[in-house]
Order: C-alpha cells, then sequence, then structure tokens
C-alpha cells in the first residue's frame, strides 16, 4: 500500500514538468489552495480524484501559458465559485469570516477587563 | 436590580441558542452537495468540440441559439448517466425539448455504440475527451445538466441524475418560461 502511495508521489513529480523552478514552485502553492471539489476537504495538491487530475493539468497549462497566480484563480473561481479557494479571499460576501475572529476576540478582551475592574478583588483593593 | 440581573443572565443563553441553532441548521438543512454553478447568467463558455457521429462537424454555442435547451455532460463509463437515459428519453419525445451532450472523458466509438444500443436523446453529442470544456463549464461530474435560455446565457445547473421530480417541479417550469 505504501508502495503505491510512493510511486504516485514520484508519478506527480514526472508528469507536470516545467521548465524554470519558479514556475514549479508556483504550481506547487496553487495547487495546495486550489479545493478538491468532489473530496471536499482536501487540496488537489494531495487528490487522486479524476476532477483533481484535471484541474492540476488546467494549472500546469495556464502556468505554462505565462498566466499571473491571480489570473489563475479569477479563472478557477470564475467557474466553480469562491468554495475552490481553500483559503476564501476577502471581498463582502466573505468578510464575515475574516472578521468576525478578530471583532470576537476584542469583544471578549473587553468583557474580561469590565470583569475583572468590576470584580470584588478589585474594589476591596482600591 | 433582581429583572437587570436576569436579562445580563439571560444574553449568554440566547447567544448559545442563535449558535446551536446554526448548527443544528448545518447539521439537519444544508445541502453541502448543492452547488449553484458560478456561471448562472453569463454566456456559455466558449468551445468546439468534434461531433462523436462526424468528427469533421464541431458543436459550439452557436448551436443552441434560439431556443431554450439543456446541455448534458454523460459519459458511457457513468452509470448514472445510464440511469438517467429514459428520463431524457422522455423529455425529448413528450416534452419536445432539445438535447445536446457533451461526452466527458470518453471514446468517442463508444460513445455512438453505447447511444445506439441505449436510445439517443441527443440533438448533437460533442466529445469532450480531455475533459477541458467541461473544467470550463465548471463541472464536477457526470451527469450534470445545463439549462441553456436561447440566447445563450446559463440559466441553471443540476448536478446528477435528472429524475420525474426535479424534472417537473424544477427544470421544466425554468424551460417553459423560455419557450413560446
Amino acid at each position: 500500500m505504501m508502495l503505491v502511495f510512493i510511486t504516485r508521489a514520484f508519478a506527480t513529480e514526472d508528469i507536470y514538468q516545467f521548465k524554470k523552478q519558479t514556475d514549479a514552485n508556483r504550481f506547487q502553492q496553487l495547487t495546495t489552495e486550489v479545493r478538491c471539489l468532489v473530496c471536499q476537504n482536501q487540496n488537489i495538491a494531495d487528490s487522486g480524484a479524476p476532477l483533481a487530475n484535471d484541474l492540476r493539468q488546467k494549472i500546469h497549462d495556464m502556468i505554462l501559458a505565462n498566466q499571473t497566480d491571480n489570473q489563475i484563480k479569477q479563472y478557477l473561481v470564475s467557474r466553480y465559485g469562491e468554495y475552490i479557494l481553500l483559503k476564501p479571499t476577502l471581498h463582502p460576501a466573505t468578510a464575515v469570516l475574516w472578521v468576525f475572529p478578530v471583532l470576537g476576540l476584542f469583544i471578549l478582551l473587553f468583557l474580561l477587563r469590565r470583569q475583572i475592574v468590576q470584580s470584588p478583588l478589585n474594589k476591596e483593593k482600591s | 436590580m433582581r429583572s437587570k440581573l436576569t436579562l445580563k443572565h439571560c444574553i449568554p443563553i440566547i447567544f448559545l441558542l442563535i449558535l446551536l441553532s446554526l448548527l443544528g441548521w448545518e447539521l439537519f438543512f444544508a445541502q453541502p452537495r448543492d452547488l449553484p454553478s458560478a456561471l448562472i447568467g453569463d454566456d456559455v463558455p466558449n468551445f468546439a468540440l468534434p461531433t462523436i457521429h462526424a468528427p469533421d462537424k464541431l458543436m459550439t454555442p452557436n448551436d443552441f441559439k434560439g431556443h431554450v435547451i439543456l446541455l448534458n455532460v454523460w459519459a458511457t463509463w457513468c452509470s448514472a448517466c445510464q440511469m438517467e437515459l429514459p428520463m431524457l428519453m422522455k423529455i425529448k419525445s413528450q416534452y419536445h425539448v432539445s438535447i445536446y451532450g457533451i461526452d466527458y472523458k470518453d471514446q468517442p466509438a463508444d460513445a455512438v455504440k453505447w447511444l445506439k444500443e441505449n436510445g439517443n436523446p441527443y440533438v448533437m453529442v460533442g466529445s469532450d475527451s480531455s475533459g477541458n470544456a467541461a473544467i470550463d463549464l465548471g463541472v464536477y461530474g457526470t451527469p450534470e445538466t445545463f439549462v441553456i435560455s436561447p440566447y445563450g446565457k446559463i440559466i441553471y445547473r443540476h448536478i446528477g441524475v435528472i429524475d420525474e421530480n426535479t424534472w417537473k417541479e424544477t427544470i421544466y417550469p425554468m424551460v417553459k418560461k423560455y419557450e413560446k
């Protein structure tokens, strides 16, 4: 079983060849950022699903065609929706995802501070 | 004083209830497989696919213009497509809606044989052996069906088999709006 995985890992390296190392690095990076749509919580670099294969091929071809990372992501998002990116970009529809954790932390700190200030222990001291 | 305290104590409970109902909704009612196409309202992406019956003739989105059609992505290796076929035949014979096919990652010769044996609901079938046109359409798998307006815009996308219910309740009402 292990052997199968090892051979596959090497095969992936062989199939997608790039002339420039920077392109190969971009390919590595992009394929970890794109969701395998048919396996939901996996990126396409790790997935053996046929659709993930096709998407890897597409990204490979687009890199060779000198498309920028943004153009490639834009292409995928316009076809499959924001969902295809494992890390959603910041825009009005996804703002709450990015803002809420920070906001939540501030509210929590504020409440905590108020608790501490109002606690009987502190009142005794002052 | 007392009433103030109870209100304050209620806030975390209300918050918890909101969170729980959100989680409950996600658990019981959300449909993670229900993925609306990002292309709805857009033009059909341009493609030119050799037709399975005559490879020198190409199928392009221009072939669809003028009336509302279904664009069905299928393959001979897809068993769900075989399940869907009787419904497509019925749509063709009883409802007279044109269905165009994209034969996804398949051998054209196999597709011709398959349609001969099982029946052919399609006006025209283009062969997408590389799967490139399917990626352009944002296809997840087979079968998948797009409803395309007479002006060449994508109105709706259905993932999976079209059954009697989805046809009568969702797709046909949409088709009827454009069919006059």
